[in-house]
């Protein structure tokens, strides 16, 4: 951050000191779990509860247990499998359903995109029973499938990505049909190289909403190894009741994906927030 | 100001139900077990759900039930009407059974389990049991009514209070018909463990380790507040006397912590505390003479007596920790170094785990031996306890030589050497009583008193059938009702209020019950 000097003479200097007092109280109190996770996680577990805030013990010995005993690497991975194969396959069908919302003319193509966005007022949890009961029919418990399929399609990637589509000039589309180009070679070589930003952001959601999903893994998985880190989290809770620091040496390693993700993309993230937001 | 902080940040914790153990974690989330969309419409429901707040019930459903009750003939179901139970199969099979078993168990619970199931994988070849840990009781419950018969485990545990969901399910080999067939010996038992997981005298889990309610405190604040560390008090009346004079001496800040979760201070311990007065807690014997058609807990006995707890709080002799959803918020009050309470009451199942973690140092300035374990203290003179724990039950339709397997198991994980080493373990209370004739148990019930508490005021209970506590369809979600209940009594709410609602939502629950099964 710069150093900026504040002239204490202004009235505009008071403001600017006021604000980073301000920002400064804010910071401390979002900071302070995330302070007091990482102090329980470097103690050994007898100093855990003693001089809870004072970082007074060191040990990493938290961390190997809980990537051991914790069974760590394997959630690890199947929550990287589940959360990379759905945001690959949404991108996908976002990207290709958008194309036709926005840029095809078929009858009913307004009805149908209601339809489609209406299924956003539906809840998850409304149909959370429903899609249980489909993929234990499926035979899909303790499944990758299980665990992917339902989220493979989004509403809100289609109208994130019809918005930018619509923005584009139809006389491309027309240009590149002239050249003899079919509507997925158009998408290939026109449409995609010029959505690329909005698709970084709707990749970005789809991963970080995927990795941390927590009801639906914690559902369908009744066999340790088709864990997910947030699923496997809770089950470790129940079985180290008893060992704080491991289960907060635990959190932070299935946090630190996603704020190695979160640094890397923030500029999609914001941009993402903002896609949409103003037409074109 | 450091330890201001402390104290501060532990209190809101406790306030949210949550441990320092559970924070940043979801609490359990529950699914509805049956849609519950199909209420029934006022005007069908029994006659009793629409009494008043007050209003007096017929003498005969409140006073303690007479021993010349009579006995339970007419919802006896024929064990020819069950699924059978082949008890030989395993001989004819070839090759390893694989058996899967769901259980809810935690820390030194679960381990206890897991030596237990090594043990046997070891002693035979044909037989193989995997546990797979569903997380708690609740979500264990929850992922077996959602699965479909074949995603379903060959073995599950299950605690007491869903029996009768589980024998309606119809999806079990009850154990009697495994008994039966195999001619087992059952005679050793304590038959109020067997009566717990019975319904329509049919026996449909097998018992594997009893817990009840004791009373954990603190030896060194006893001590501090001139009251004899080797005797807890042993009744409410007592609490209120020794909270008195541990708050007055200046040795703890509370005498008490109490809590008001679903499976402890909210549910658990109200059917617990009737029972020890005598009185029901649902109507039909408790549900075990025929269906119970409407709970009474809101009926005098269960006013005063929540009313009685109540006080405790108002008068600063009782800390409410909310809903304890981890089970553990109650045990880190009497660890709370700026203002503990000396006692609480838990689960015996807990002691394994409580002893674990104060060997590990996890609690500065308290040992092993600082902690004493006494009977349940109730609103009776004399402490009694009733069946908790859980049991193993046959998940049926998965073939002869699973079911035979799965027998095969069941009757190791009761041998009187097996229960010995589990009991040793984790603080329940073995099932039969010659578990404890064997080590290691034979030495721990003598080294270490504790242990042997859960046993001791469960054998010391009475053997009457109606007060060996509540039976009924949709247990958990009264316990959930009731246990909201408690809780806004806990944080202040009219006694007699807050249970006509509860009772009125635990009726509408049973008679919706009632009306699917």
């Amino acid at each position: 951050m710069a150093t900026e000097n504040i002239n204490f003479e202004s009235p505009r200097g008071w403001r600017l000191a006021g604000r980073y007092m301000l920002l400064a109280v804010v910071t401390a109190v979002v900071l302070f779990p995330v302070y007091t996770t990482v102090i329980a996680a470097l103690k050994p577990g007898d100093k855990v509860l003693q001089n809870p805030l004072v970082p007074d013990a060191f040990t990493l010995d938290g961390f190997s247990d809980a990537w051991t005993a914790g069974h760590l690497d394997r959630y690890l991975l199947n929550s990287f499998v589940v959360a990379t194969v759905i945001t690959i396959v949404q991108l996908v069908t976002s990207v290709v359903s958008a194309y036709a919302f926005a840029m095809l003319d078929f009858p009913g193509r307004g009805v149908l995109f209601v339809v489609f966005l209406a299924t956003l007022l539906v809840p998850f949890e409304a149909t959370l029973v429903v899609n249980r009961r489909t993929v234990d029919s499926l035979g899909w418990l303790n499944s990758y499938q299980g665990l992917a399929v339902p989220f493979l399609a989004t509403a809100f990637g289609t109208f994130l990505m019809r918005q930018v589509f619509l923005g584009m000039p139809l006389d491309l589309r027309d240009a590149a049909a002239i050249d003899g180009v079919g509507h997925l070679g158009f998408l290939r070589h026109v449409g995609i190289p010029l959505v690329r930003p909005t698709l970084g952001a709707l990749a970005l959601f789809s991963f970080l909403g995927s990795w941390n999903q927590y009801l639906w893994p914690n559902l369908i998985t009744t066999e340790d190894d088709m864990n997910t880190v947030q699923s496997g989290l809770r089950l470790l809770r129940s079985s180290a009741l008893d060992e704080p620091n491991l289960l907060m040496a635990a959190t932070i390693i299935a946090a630190i994906p996603i704020v190695v993700v979160l640094l890397l993309f923030q500029r999609q993230l914001v941009r993402g927030l903002t896609a949409g937001a103003v037409k074109g | 100001m450091l330890a201001l902080v402390a104290a501060g940040l532990l209190a809101a914790a406790c306030g949210n139900g949550e441990t320092i153990l559970n924070a940043g974690n979801e609490p359990a989330t529950t699914l509805p077990v049956e849609a519950p969309a199909t209420l029934p419409p006022v005007d069908t429901l029994a006659p009793g759900d629409t009494l008043a707040p007050g209003e007096t019930v017929p003498p005969d459903d409140t006073r303690p039930p007479s021993t010349t009750l009579p006995p339970p003939t007419t919802t006896t179901i024929p064990l020819a009407d069950l699924a059978e139970c082949p008890v030989d199969a395993l001989d004819e099979g070839s090759g390893t059974v694989e058996l899967t078993l769901w259980h809810g168990l935690n820390a030194e619970s679960e381990t206890a389990l897991t030596k237990l199931t090594d043990a046997y994988n070891a002693s035979q070849s044909e037989v193989r049991v995997e546990l797979q840990n569903q997380g708690n009781y609740s979500q264990t419950i929850d992922k077996y009514v959602q699965s479909s018969q074949g995603s379903r485990p060959d073995v599950v545990i299950f605690p007491e209070y869903v029996v009768q969901q589980t024998a309606d399910s119809d999806s079990v080999i009850p154990v009697a018909a495994c008994v039966e067939e195999s001619g087992y010996d059952t005679s050793t038992f304590q038959p109020s463990t067997l009566t717990a997981y019975s319904t329509a005298g049919v026996q449909w889990g097998m018992p594997l380790g009893v817990s009840n309610p004791v009373l954990y405190y603190n030896k060194l604040v006893f001590e501090a507040a001139g009251l004899d560390p080797e005797i807890p008090p042993r009744s409410l009346d007592e609490v209120r006397q020794f909270s008195q004079q541990i708050v007055d001496s200046g040795a703890a800040s509370y005498g008490i912590a109490v809590d008001s979760g679903t499976d402890s201070g909210g549910g658990w311990f109200l059917e617990q505390w009737l029972a020890n007065e005598g009185e029901l807690y649902a109507d039909n014997g408790n549900g075990r003479l025929a269906p119970a058609t409407r709970v009474l807990y809101d009926q005098p006995p269960g006013v005063e007596l929540l009313t009685y707890v109540q006080q405790l709080i108002t008068d600063g002799l009782a800390f409410n920790v909310g809903d304890n959803a981890g089970g553990t918020d109650t045990f880190f009050k009497l660890a709370d170094e700026s203002a503990p309470a000396a006692m609480t009451i838990g689960t015996s199942a807990a002691l394994g785990t409580v002893i674990a973690a104060l060997g590990g140092g996890l609690i500065p300035g308290l040992t092993v031996d600082d902690i004493g374990v006494g009977a349940m203290p109730g609103p009776g003179p004399t402490p009694t306890a009733l069946v908790g724990g859980n049991a193993l039950f046959i998940v049926k339709d998965k073939g002869d030589e699973k079911a035979a397997a799965a027998w095969d198991y069941i009757t190791y994980a009761v041998s009187p050497e097996a229960q010995s080493q589990y009991v040793t373990d984790t603080g329940y209370a073995p099932v039969r009583a010659d578990a404890l004739d064997v080590e290691p148990a034979l030495s721990k019930y003598a080294s270490d008193p504790r242990f042997r508490v859960a046993y001791d005021q469960l054998i010391a209970s009475p053997d009457d059938p109606a007060l060996q506590g509540p039976i009924l369809g949709p247990q958990r979600e009264v316990r959930g009702v009731t246990a909201r209940a408690v809780a806004e009594i806990f944080n202040g709410g009219d006694v007699q209020a807050a249970l006509s609602a509860a009772a009125t939502q635990a009726n509408l629950l049973i008679a919706d019950y009632a009306a699917r099964n």
